[in-house]
């Protein structure tokens, strides 16, 4: 088949070409009709995973800022709302005549608030109504409808203000998962979860006396996004990073013996400095953004 | 008549893509003949400065949008170059069985466009039907029909849906059986025998010294397919052979290609039968190490290399886009002099010129 | 009954209603303007008003069927191409019918187009060539005959066979096209309609060659040069059953003439993008288009009328009626050919005119001479 050479012209001249339109034709009326869709009466129907329009579940989604930031075109913006339930948030708007479809955004989105629909028919006559604000795309009911294609396991979540620093946790684990680290200043240790490893057995969460673990479900992240690094030095405690982090990551915590004596013998408040709860960081960057002075360093992210 | 320089210009309806030839005519027979790229240049190698290792793939998947999972699959082997990342064997057969399906879709589309070149609309017309066959195959796995965005640095981007299996092996069975309808269709008519046979010769010799990869190297009869002489991937493992042909005209580069199909089929059935179960994806991590990374791939029209210079941050620092057809354009005066007028529309139809990828 | 005794049974019914009135209003004026009526009146009922616009009427009847069936042949050039193709045909515009009113959608768009003549061009050429080119064609339609009794003439004599020698006229008119086309290709001033130019003539005229020795062998076979004489002759077996060999090389010459695929270098070729009718907008270009379709028109009912039996057939149905249906069978088989294979190269459609075609329109004729001198015709 592959070496062989064909002789010209073998066969009819012209006979069998005109025997397979022939067959063509009859075959389109007795077959069935032929193979075209008339569009506007009738619509190509398209898989689940067709990358459609946008739409957002404004109560899964934390205002991280992922998307934005990933996004090849620069087609996402953030806009700060106020809802009736939520209270002030801030939430993305997708414009859709610079977004290529790519699916990066859903992808990313830590916690699967964004998704892509089956719509496609996004035309309009003037460009500034392809800019759909959060309020268009939101749509709180999609995940019910939609069958879900992102792994996702139930893990320990961690609550640094309720943390006593009792060790309990660290020590019910069958695994060896939970290490106490030593908090620098603050002269208590936190538990830190490789959650890598963890099998979901919820044996510290039974164990922990204050409840400050919890169990919640965690979609699987492909993505590796970038960590802040905390310089202690430069940290006056103003708990901006604290306010910024969508993902409530981030913990003031006093430190004892920084208490200033004022003037009239009274002691004055401690001071306060920031603890990260890494296992919870989504990567967005706003708290490296929030600190004006430039304790937090997180390479790769847009300022 | 003087001889004159005819520009088949830039806006021009059989040329697919915007670029120029201009040949030297003598009455009907061509002289000379030059060709000139560069009307489409992006710029895509400077988009690619600046952006994060992840955000560069939907930007080569648009180089060649006939064939555009090759590129976005060459720029992930090459990164995985760089970066040093295993690949799990799951993510290396869909690869695997989604390129050679991108494969025959484009092969049919420049079977489309060839034969309407030759007047023959009817071959547009039933090639895009089956290729439709394959689009829907591959936008259920991936969500969009002409720019995929699928392969991702260390897998794929998400697992296979439901009915892969059957659908693909359906769809390969039926395309085995439309090969034999078109080889009705083209070959048996002595007229599309007339237009291609003896046309547009290439030898060997210049073949080779040109720099010529692909459908029209292997035409003119070296056997040389980067994916049986430099596997990449899973190929090894699976068996198949390069198709070659031994004479250089126009007829054998149509042969070559759609033997290529019936090959792609072949492949296709293996890699979904012996496909693991297990992960799809790795995690790859965010900053790419200090130095360099290569990657060689056969795309449709020939061998398609990229060369990325990372330099410890998570944004590459350079990327080098090596396309066949920007080389493969300079043996056209070997195959154009002595030919008449009516015969450039075959012989730059048998190129499969996509101008995308030669402009970058 | 004839056409002419129709049409003039038409007219003078016509001119007896008018005339009721236009006596009455001339007996009602004073005698200055009433002398003028009366003799208009008189003018009209003569013998000899009534005969000329009762041939006028007959060509626009035959125009008319004419038109209709070049529409008729677009419609099914499509929708046959869109079912052999695997799609529908023209469907939206007018729903019902099956989309026949495209052709009227298109021809109101052609008219609306604004016409361009460029600068440089020779205007006295690029005006003249559509005329020559349409007015020739209409001038070879109007003496092939649809029925016994449906032609352009007189009844002069009933027993007539019409104008003699018709045939040889038609095929004389049908020939004066490859002229108009050089015209039109040389004076776009355009490098590429001069090529296209002079391959059309090239390839017409190589082809008008084989087909007329294919129209003489049938000459031969039925002694006269008239479609009556013809016709008749064949009222025992169609000429195409013997002559089958001079049936398919006309077919063959008969798309090559009309410039249809796989012949249709000059015109749509990927390379010269519209070929000679590249300069000509709006309607001229739809004049173009549409004597293209005319002229496949024409060829169908000349192959029916020289070798399918003209009219022919079962009584059930009227003459003129199995006429057409016979073109319309020539001309199905022709589209069938035609979107089936690719274009030809030009040297090889002037290859396959002189090399192959003529021997066979030869053989043709020897064939002919052959049946003839042994008597069975």
């Amino acid at each position: 088949m592959a070496q062989k050479r064909k002789i010209p012209g073998s066969g009819g001249i012209v006979i069998r070409p005109m025997i397979r339109t022939g067959k063509q034709f009859v075959n389109s009326f007795i077959k069935g009709k032929p193979n075209t869709i008339l569009y506007p009466y009738q619509i190509l129907d398209l898989p689940p995973t067709y990358r459609g329009k946008h739409t957002l579940d404004f109560n899964r989604c934390i205002g991280c800022g992922n998307c934005i930031q990933i996004c090849p075109n620069d087609c996402m913006w953030m806009e700060k709302l106020e809802d009736p339930e939520l209270g002030k948030i801030e939430r993305p708007g997708v414009d859709m005549g610079r977004c290529l479809f790519c699916g990066l955004c859903v992808e990313v989105c830590p916690t699967v608030a964004i998704h892509h629909t089956v719509e496609f028919e996004l035309a309009d006559y003037k460009r500034d109504k392809l800019r759909y604000g959060p309020k268009e795309l939101r749509d709180d009911k999609f995940a019910d409808k939609f069958k879900e294609e992102r792994t996702k396991q139930r893990l320990p979540v961690l609550d640094m203000s309720k943390c006593t620093s009792c060790e309990k946790c660290a020590g019910a684990c069958p695994e060896m998962v939970i290490a106490m680290m030593p908090i620098e200043n603050v002269g208590r240790s936190k538990p830190e979860i490789n959650l890598a490893k963890c099998t979901s057995c919820e044996k510290c969460v039974i164990v922990c006396p204050e409840k400050a673990l919890e169990m919640k479900e965690i979609y699987e992240s492909y993505f590796e996004m970038p960590e802040p690094k905390f310089l202690l030095k430069d940290c006056t405690g103003c708990g901006a990073c604290a306010k910024a982090c969508p993902a409530d990551a981030i913990y003031m915590l006093e430190m004892p013996g920084t208490e200033k004596i004022l003037k009239d013998g009274k002691k004055g408040k401690p001071k306060k400095r920031a603890v990260f709860v890494l296992e919870k960081c989504v990567g967005c960057g706003k708290c490296f953004r929030a600190c004006k002075f430039e304790a937090i360093e997180m390479p790769g992210v847009r300022k | 008549m003087a001889e004159m320089w005819i520009n088949m210009g830039p806006q021009h309806p059989m040329t697919h893509g915007l670029w120029n030839l201009r040949v030297k005519v003598d009455g009907e027979t061509i002289v000379d003949a030059q060709p000139e790229v560069g009307y489409l240049h992006r710029g895509i190698e400077k988009l690619v400065e600046g952006r994060t290792y992840t955000q560069v793939i939907p930007i080569t998947d648009r180089l060649c949008y006939g064939s555009s999972l090759t590129w976005s699959h060459l720029y992930c082997l090459t990164a995985e170059n760089l970066m040093g990342v295993e690949v799990p064997p799951r993510a290396e057969y869909i690869r695997v069985a989604a390129i050679e399906m991108q494969r025959i879709a484009s092969h049919l589309m420049w079977l489309a466009a060839y034969s309407t070149d030759l007047g023959l609309m009817l071959g547009f017309l039933y090639t895009m039907r089956d290729r439709e066959v394959f689009i829907d195959i591959l936008q259920a796995l991936s969500g969009s029909r002409l720019t995929y965005n699928y392969p991702r640095i260390g897998g794929v981007a998400h697992d296979v849906p439901p009915n892969f299996e059957r659908d693909t092996l359906r769809a390969c069975n039926y395309m085995e059986k439309k090969l034999k309808e078109y080889e009705d269709l083209f070959e048996g008519s002595k007229v599309f025998m007339m237009r291609n046979v003896d046309v547009g010769l290439l030898k060997k010799e210049d073949a080779m010294n040109l720099g010529v990869t692909g459908p029209p190297l292997r035409a003119s009869g070296v056997k040389y397919d980067l994916r049986k002489d430099m596997p990449y991937s899973v190929y090894p493992e699976l068996d198949f052979e390069p198709v070659t042909h031994p004479d250089g005209d126009c007829y054998a580069r149509y042969r070559v290609r759609m033997d290529e199909m019936y090959e792609s089929c072949k492949i296709i059935r293996q890699a979904v039968q012996k496909m693991p179960k297990g992960k799809w994806r790795v995690v790859a991590p965010r900053n790419g190490p200090v130095g360099t990374g290569l990657g060689r791939v056969e795309d449709p029209r020939g061998e398609g290399v990229m060369y990325i210079v990372g330099d410890g941050t998570d944004r590459p620092y350079r990327l080098k886009i090596r396309s066949p057809i920007f080389v493969t354009v300079s043996a056209a005066p070997k195959m154009l002099i002595g030919y008449k007028m009516a015969d450039v529309v075959a012989i730059m139809g048998g190129l499969d010129m996509c101008i995308g990828e030669t402009d970058r | 009954m004839n056409l002419f005794d129709f049409c003039y049974g038409l007219i003078h019914w016509l001119v007896d209603l008018i005339n009721n009135i236009w006596y009455r209003l001339g007996d009602w004026l004073p005698w200055w303007f009433g002398d003028f009526f009366t003799g208009v009146g008189d003018f009209a009922r003569s013998h000899g008003h009534i005969a000329v616009m009762a041939i006028l009427l007959e060509v626009l009847i035959i125009i008319i069927i004419a038109l209709i069936n070049v529409l008729n042949f677009i419609w099914l050039d499509r929708k046959f191409m869109g079912r052999m193709f695997d799609f529908y045909g023209p469907y939206y515009v007018g729903y019902r019918i099956g989309g026949w009113l495209q052709n009227l959608a298109d021809g109101i768009k052609l008219f609306v187009k604004e016409i361009i003549t460029p600068a440089k061009a020779d205007k006295l050429g690029f005006l003249l060539a559509p005329i020559i080119y349409v007015g020739s064609s209409f001038l070879a339609l109007a003496t092939i005959p649809l029925g016994r009794q449906f032609y352009i003439g007189t009844n002069a004599d009933p027993l007539s066979t019409g104008v003699e020698a018709s045939a040889l006229i038609a095929f004389a008119f049908f020939a004066i096209a490859p002229f108009s086309i050089l015209i039109a290709g040389w004076s776009s001033n355009n490098k590429y309609t001069l090529i296209g130019g002079m391959r059309s003539a090239a390839q017409m005229m190589s082809y008008e060659i084989p087909m007329l020795l294919t129209v003489a062998s049938v000459f031969l076979m039925a002694g006269s040069f008239g479609f009556m004489g013809i016709v008749d002759a064949q009222h025992d077996i169609w000429f195409g059953i013997p002559l089958f060999i001079g049936l398919v090389t006309f077919i063959i010459c008969l798309a090559a003439e009309v410039e249809i695929q796989p012949f249709d270098l000059p015109e749509a070729e990927a390379e010269l993008v519209e070929g000679w009718t590249t300069e000509y907008c709006g309607m001229r270009f739809g004049l173009f288009m549409m004597t293209g379709y005319l002229r496949g028109y024409i060829g169908g009912a000349l192959a029916t009328a020289l070798f399918l039996g003209g009219w022919h057939g079962p009584a059930f149905l009227p003459d003129p009626i199995w006429f057409l249906i016979k073109a319309y069978i020539v001309f199905v088989l022709i589209e069938w050919a035609r979107w089936s294979l690719p274009r030809v190269r030009v040297d090889q459609i002037l290859n396959i005119g002189w090399k192959r075609l003529l021997p066979m329109a030869i053989l043709n004729l020897m064939i002919a001479v052959l049946l003839k001198t042994a008597g069975w015709f």
